[in-house]
């Protein structure tokens, strides 16, 4: 595509998410989310695949029926409440339809079921952009909602997204698919503490945005789509695949790393609310999760075959120009955890 | 300090001492001459025997007893372990009695075992039996009993084994060590519940407590314990397969000493029941079956040894029968008259095995009163004693015993079996002399039959003397501490002489009937009650084991392996993800109609929820 066309997209997506994060009257909120919808279209169908034009496709129906369901609970709510102010949203049935709405936006279980499609037929950058940009606008306007919401609806929202990814995440060797499954999990987490701490919510979501960043972009640079390609992969960049062990145990919550900042902080802060039952289970299906990072990373090991000692890396580097994201993205997800009552007070500006 | 129980204990102590001094000697790693088993061995215990006479004539002459507690050797807070000797007159008289059929096994054995290369060895074990069966009878305490009573275990399981390349004495050894463990159990449980309940192992102090408390539980022990080491029914079949030792080990472990420790035990411990009906009624119930059962399995077998050894076994269950009858020094007397004839027995035995060339069936000797008159005398005087002939040793106390059994008001059953089994001794015994002894020969031509020999025909002699003087000597001797009834009908009183003949005519006619032929086509049954031991064996030897061994499997296949591992533990736990695995995979699809209507119905769901 011509690089002004690429402007316009990046453009507009900022634009968009942009204007959800500035407004505070649903209209406004509604239109950035249209935005953005609108905008990553043409980015995820630029390599005219098949695949890829599907996915697009789907990703347009979902996402356009979730704004739809939510400009719906925004008018009733303003029919109702005779407001149109986002942080003053008290109707319950206007506030159940919207957070339906936005848990389908951000691929909530048990509305999960399009995102690992999707980004199966996306390119990684593509997927990346998704799993983490697209997901802040709608998790600002669910922070906004979340102090009337029914608490029951959250918790059932979070502990669902994290079992459901646990086990669907078990059966892949397509790691978009895998990723797809991480990013329902991480919301799980998420959102479950929402109705807490929403300043712990979002530092749950900052820290897993800096950890999938550093996957995707590894992947990326490792031209890796599955599994297979991971076990091969250690003769192209042996430094990189073992930063990917680590960062892949950072996205399974494992200390020393920060992905373990997310689960510590969580489940200090559920059982402090008496939620026993919840955190038992939600660090139950975290487990079943770490199984399949781990196996991951089990496949990364850089293992030899018995053979000869002409087997070694490649004489040719690929260009690392211009890649300054990636080892900031990997060191905060592999070195912050000591960091964590900074990261902490970054993010906690609520309550 | 007094003299006499200083000169008496000092003796005993001495006696210990050289008996201990050829094992102390052995540990010394230089290899000893080929004599060192008759130097040190035979002549230790010969002056161990003439020095512990000291101590029996003081005993004789002045009634002395003395009880020594020698070391305090070990205690928790309250409870304290010593090694304490009690010579009293059990020990006092059955340690010179156990030390001088050592001594004339001993010789025997150094003509005996004269081409083993380990003879030296043999008679080692031999010697530290002996040790451990002194130990045993002179304790004071049960933890020095234990000790001795464990010693002869492993000295038997040794030495029945002796022979080591042959799988048949392995076997026997092995179901010696089992069947006494069993009977270990017993013991233990009764020191347990001595230690816990009367806090003390000393005899003395629970004869004391023993008032206080329902002895049952640890008297049921000790008669489990009896059974076991004494080869009563039920944990009898190791005594008859135990004679693939050789004869010495026969003679001295399994007629003499060892067996007759377990009935030692009760004797010793015979205030402790003679209130107690139970245990009472088992000793006599269980020492009638064992007789009657033992002297039938004796009537049809056709080796020597083990004729022999089912009469021991059968008069071991005699003795546990006097316990039942409450007269523990009438079972003493026949333990010492018993070991005289028993130990003469087997030396007997074994002359005859060596001079017809290790031959030990007795359809394949015969006429040997000619050839060995000295041995086969002896065979005859040592099966008259058994049998009870008046005057000999076995008569003294034999007798005593069914008279006691006939004036006492007790179970009629048990002393019908008794009188029954009476009779069957006599049958044996006269079976064993008619088919050694007397008809024609039917062994090999040219056997080195040879009994010229003074190491073989001395102990022989000295036994003989024994068994024909024994009897008399230690009964004008001792006090009985029972007053025994002396008035009976005519017919109670000659009851046991009675059976015997009757038993000794029939077997007379039956053994006639050998060489005469009254069927053209004479039908023998092969197997019969008496020649398969009663199926004992056949049943429980392969039954108990499977039923062990089955048991172990299941519990490690099905509730270890299976339910643990497999059901719930860690393929559990694998096998349910995956299932979930599959069922959270299965919706998708790939329709948006799918997904969205999912997304319908929950929104629907939440709200209808709310309403309500």
């Amino acid at each position: 595509m011509p690089a002004i066309l690429y402007f316009m997209f990046y453009a507009s997506l900022g634009l968009g998410t942009s204007l959800t994060f500035l407004s505070s009257h649903w209209l406004t909120a509604w239109m950035g989310l249209e935005l953005t919808t609108l905008a990553i279209l043409p980015l995820m169908a630029q390599h005219h695949h098949p695949r890829a034009s599907e996915a697009t496709t789907k990703y347009l129906l979902v996402q356009a029926s979730a704004t739809g369901m939510l400009l719906f609970a925004t008018i009733l709510n303003g029919w109702v409440e005779m407001s149109w102010s986002i942080n003053e949203m008290k109707n319950p049935y206007a506030l159940t339809l919207a957070m339906s709405a936005l848990a389908l936006k951000l691929g909530l279980a048990p509305f999960h079921l399009w995102l690992p499609e999707v980004m199966q037929g996306l390119d990684l950058l593509t997927g990346l952009i998704l799993s983490t940009w697209q997901k802040l606008a709608p998790f600002a306007l669910l922070m906004q909602i979340s102090q009337a919401m029914p608490p029951t609806l959250l918790t059932i929202l979070g502990l669902s997204s994290a079992t459901l990814a646990a086990w669907g995440g078990l059966n892949q060797t397509q790691l978009r698919k895998i990723m797809a499954y991480s990013s329902t999990a991480h919301l799980g987490w998420s959102v479950i503490i929402l109705q807490f701490s929403p300043g712990l919510a979002l530092m749950a979501l900052g820290i897993y945005i800096m950890m999938t960043m550093a996957a995707f972009l590894t992947m990326k640079d490792m031209s890796s789509t599955k599994i297979s390609t991971f076990s091969t992969s250690w003769s192209k960049s042996p430094e990189k695949m073992v930063a990917m062990i680590l960062i892949l145990l950072s996205l399974g919550g494992l200390p020393p790393m920060t992905g373990f900042t997310i689960k510590w902080l969580v489940l200090e802060e559920l059982t402090k609310q008496d939620m026993y039952t919840p955190a038992t289970l939600i660090v139950m299906a975290a487990l079943i999760s770490l199984y399949f990072y781990a196996r991951l990373s089990y496949f990364t090991i850089i293992s030899l075959f018995p053979g000869t000692t002409s087997i070694k890396t490649y004489w040719r580097q690929k260009n690392i120009k211009d890649k300054l994201i990636l080892p900031i993205a990997t060191t905060a997800t592999l070195f912050l955890l000591p960091l964590m009552p900074l990261t902490l007070a970054l993010t906690y500006f609520y309550n | 300090m007094y003299m006499t129980p200083m000169m008496l204990s000092s003796s005993l102590v001495l006696t210990l001492n050289i008996l201990l001094y050829p094992l102390l000697t052995a540990l010394d790693p230089t290899p000893k001459k080929p004599q060192w088993a008759s130097t040190h061995v035979k002549t230790a215990v010969s002056t161990a025997f003439f020095i512990s006479l000291i101590p029996l004539m003081m005993f004789l002459d002045q009634g002395t007893e003395s009880i020594m507690i020698n070391w305090h050797w070990m205690n928790t807070s309250t409870f304290d372990i010593n090694i304490s000797f009690k010579f009293d007159h059990y020990s006092l008289i059955f340690t010179p009695i156990a030390l001088f059929v050592s001594w004339s096994i001993l010789e025997f054995a150094s003509w005996y075992m004269h081409s083993d290369p380990y003879m030296n060895r043999f008679f080692k074990y031999l010697l530290l039996f002996l040790v451990a069966m002194i130990v045993l009878v002179t304790a004071n305490n049960m933890f020095q009993l234990f000790i001795g009573w464990e010693g002869v275990g492993i000295m038997s399981f040794l030495l029945i084994g002796w022979w080591y390349g042959r799988s048949d004495a392995n076997t026997a050894a092995l179901q010696a060590v089992l069947y006494n463990r069993v009977g270990d159990i017993g013991l233990i449980l009764s020191m347990a519940w001595m230690a816990t309940n009367m806090n003390s192992w000393e005899i003395q102090q629970i004869f004391f407590l023993s008032k206080d408390f329902n002895m049952t539980l640890p008297l049921l022990g000790l008669i489990l314990a009896a059974t076991g080491k004494s080869a009563q029914f039920g944990l009898h079949p190791w005594l008859p397969s135990a004679m693939e030792g050789p004869t010495p080990v026969s003679a001295l472990l399994h007629s003499s000493t060892m067996v007759v420790a377990g009935i030692f035990l009760l004797i010793r411990l015979h205030p402790l029941m003679e209130n107690n009906q139970l245990a009472l009624t088992t000793c006599l119930c269980l020492g009638a079956l064992t007789t009657l059962f033992t002297a039938t399995c004796a009537l049809t077998q056709n080796d020597i040894k083990k004729i022999v050894a089912f009469s021991t076994s059968s008069q071991l269950g005699l003795m546990m029968v006097t316990i039942g009858l409450n007269q523990p020094q009438l079972a003493f007397l026949h333990i010492c008259t018993h070991a005289f004839f028993k130990a003469m027995l087997f030396l007997c035995s074994g002359s005859i095995i060596h001079s017809l060339n290790d031959e030990q069936d007795i359809r394949k000797m015969g006429g040997l009163h000619k050839l060995m008159p000295f041995t086969s005398s002896c065979l005859t005087i040592g099966s008259l004693a058994l049998t009870g002939t008046p005057f000999l040793a076995g008569f003294f106390s034999k007798d005593a015993i069914i008279e006691a059994l006939n004036t006492s008001h007790l179970n009629a059953w048990a002393l019908a079996l008794t009188l029954i089994a009476t009779s069957f001794t006599a049958v044996y015994s006269f079976r064993v002399v008619f088919f050694v002894t007397m008809g024609t020969p039917r062994f090999l031509p040219l056997s080195p039959i040879n009994e010229n020999n003074p190491a073989v025909i001395n102990p022989i002699k000295r036994l003989a003397w024994g068994s024909i003087i024994a009897g008399l000597i230690i009964t004008s001797n001792f006090l009985p501490l029972k007053s025994p009834v002396m008035t009976m009908p005519f017919m109670l009183k000659l009851a046991a002489l009675f059976v015997s003949i009757i038993g000794l005519l029939s077997a007379m006619e039956l053994a006639a009937m050998t060489s005469k032929q009254f069927k053209t086509t004479p039908t023998l049954p092969l197997h019969n009650f008496s020649n398969m031991l009663g199926f004992f064996p056949s049943t429980i030897h392969r039954l108990m084991p499977k039923l062990n061994l089955t048991l172990g499997q299941l519990m490690a296949t099905q509730l270890l392996d299976q339910s643990w591992l497999e059901k719930s533990g860690p393929k559990g736990i694998a096998s349910m993800q995956i299932k979930m695995s599959t069922h959270a995979s299965d919706p998708q699809q790939g329709m948006i109609k799918t997904y969205l209507t999912i997304f319908l119905l929950t929104s629907t769901l939440a709200i209808l929820l709310m309403l309500l």
